[in-house]
């Protein structure tokens, strides 16, 4: 993947201290066009695509809002808390403005926690950016498949 | 050809220097709008060298407008009516409504100071101050709520009503590389001048949240500003409910204090909603202040209590228990603090329930 000089203004608003105080790039040196194009093949290689990792998000977000900002049972495998902090973030892709939500999954089989952003979910969705490797907010596409339990689609 | 390539070498070097030259130039002058005053409120001027946003300019001047975001333009809380000010910038616009965008508000983090402005705030904030504080206890109140006790250092004292909140200001450490602010309410009584305690709720990932979980140490002196916001009880004299989850605790609990050390006789119900018995906390508390006011009832629920719980309390979501227990609210007024989710959930049940939207207050954390 090439990249593009609105790349290079995309991945210069990921920067820290920019939107947020972390960035999105944690200490990734890659352009932005090879942080992409590795992410994208790695959900290719699990056999996924970054909506169906979003769909997934989205509807375990869904359903942790039934606890009412504690954490809620999500059969068979998952705990999930919403919690929400003051404010809204924008997109670095200057696509969108998010509240700043936070959902805090938990596998009960696995142990494993993740935690997504409505912002996150949005970038995988919108542009299959799962953010630069030591980002906080940074979930691995194989993370993200393996806790969420995220499947193929069937045939 | 080689004096021609000196004569390219030399030419080069030229065209750089006058480019520099320029540059510094354009920095010194276009650059560079002199000393301005900022008005504030009609009666108190500011004077500070232009160039920087509203925001920090005030800051250094000791006027603190709330601000969440460390001036990104992300958290849109610190909106000031600015005289004259121009038009809003499209970073501001998600913030504002078509009423404050025609009555002049602008977010001051968003407004570089270029020339003289006036400026109106609410007279409050003239009052909010930064503070040196030492941190004098951290106490576990549940698996992922700490009370932070924070002794005032310099200035020595604090006046806050019940309900306030203050900005705590994590330092640079391996999450961020400067100090941002984040607000949290305070829970202790307003009699306690000299310190102030926080609850605060481990969020994974969060700035603020990790270093106070993860890096605090009592003794350690950290900044905090204050104290903001109109969440606080009225002196209508009516029936209160109370309704809060987790960290929400906090401003409800100074309120608590208050009404208990001041002998109100109010009657109060105080629903508080958790997931399971290690969610709930400060329940002696809570009982002693009924012992206090009898015209108090601390009603707290589990929605999934555990099977080892030995719960005989409410159970089920504090909406539903809110539903089941709290009769007429008509003539009532209520005070909720807590997630989002709790507040709008909460805020919709008291509607239908037959309480009047105005008469019921809420601190959101968002």
């Amino acid at each position: 993947m090439k990249q593009t000089p609105e790349m290079d203004s995309v991945q210069a608003e990921m920067a820290p201290g920019r939107i947020s105080a972390a960035g999105f790039l944690g200490a990734d040196q890659r352009r932005l066009a090879d942080i992409l194009s590795d992410d994208d093949a790695a959900v290719r290689r699990l056999g996924l695509t970054h909506q169906g990792i979003a769909d997934r998000m989205r509807e375990l977000r869904e359903a942790g809002k039934s606890g009412l900002g504690e954490e809620v049972d999500v059969p068979p495998d998952h705990v999930v808390r919403i919690a929400g902090v003051r404010g809204k973030i924008p997109c670095p892709f200057h696509d969108g403005v998010f509240e700043k939500v936070n959902t805090i999954v938990r596998n009960v089989k696995s142990g494993r926690e993740i935690v997504f952003t409505d912002l996150s979910v949005h970038m995988i969705e919108a542009h299959g950016f799962y953010e630069g490797r030591g980002s906080p907010f940074r979930n691995d596409p194989a993370v993200l498949a393996e806790v969420l339990g995220v499947r193929p689609a069937g045939p | 050809m080689l004096g021609a390539f000196l004569l390219a070498v030399g030419v080069a070097v030229a065209i750089n220097l006058v480019l520099t030259g320029l540059i510094l130039f354009a920095g010194a002058t276009v650059g560079d709008y002199g000393e301005c005053t900022v008005r504030v409120n009609g009666d108190r001027e500011v004077k500070a060298a232009g160039g920087r946003s509203l925001l920090s300019t005030l800051k250094d001047s000791g006027i603190f407008i709330p601000s969440a975001c460390g001036g990104r333009g992300s958290c849109g809380l610190c909106k000031v009516r600015v005289e004259g000010g121009g038009e809003p910038l499209a970073t501001e616009l998600p913030w504002l409504s078509k009423d404050e965008v025609k009555g002049g508000v602008r977010l001051a983090c968003q407004v570089k100071v270029k020339g003289d402005l006036a400026i109106r705030i609410p007279e409050e904030l003239l009052s909010v101050a930064q503070y040196e504080v030492e941190v004098a206890s951290i106490a576990d109140l549940t698996h992922d709520i700490k009370e932070v006790r924070l002794k005032l250092i310099e200035p020595g004292a604090m006046t806050f009503k019940a309900g306030q909140y203050v900005q705590f200001e994590v330092p640079a450490y391996k999450l961020t590389d400067e100090p941002v602010y984040r607000a949290y309410s305070i829970s202790s009584d307003p009699v306690d001048r000299g310190a102030i305690e926080l609850e605060i709720r481990y969020v994974p990932n969060g700035i603020c949240t990790t270093y106070v979980h993860r890096h605090l140490k009592v003794g350690e002196r950290v900044n905090i500003n204050g104290p903001y916001g109109d969440f606080r009880l009225s002196d209508t004299g009516r029936d209160v409910i109370f309704i809060a989850g987790g960290s929400g605790m906090a401003p409800i609990k100074s309120m608590l204090l208050e009404m208990a050390r001041t002998g109100c006789r109010r009657n109060a119900e105080y629903y508080f909603g958790a997931r399971s018995r290690e969610d709930l906390f400060l329940e002696d508390l809570m009982q002693r202040i009924e012992r206090e006011m009898p015209s108090f009832r601390f009603i707290p629920s589990l929605a999934a209590p555990e099977g080892g719980d030995e719960w005989s309390g409410e159970t089920g979501l504090v909406t539903d228990v809110v539903g089941r227990r709290a009769g007429d609210v008509s003539e009532k007024e209520a005070y909720l603090c807590g997630s989002p989710l709790m507040i709008d959930a909460c805020v919709e049940l008291l509607k239908k329930k037959g309480m009047p939207e105005d008469r019921i207050f809420y601190d959101k954390f968002s």
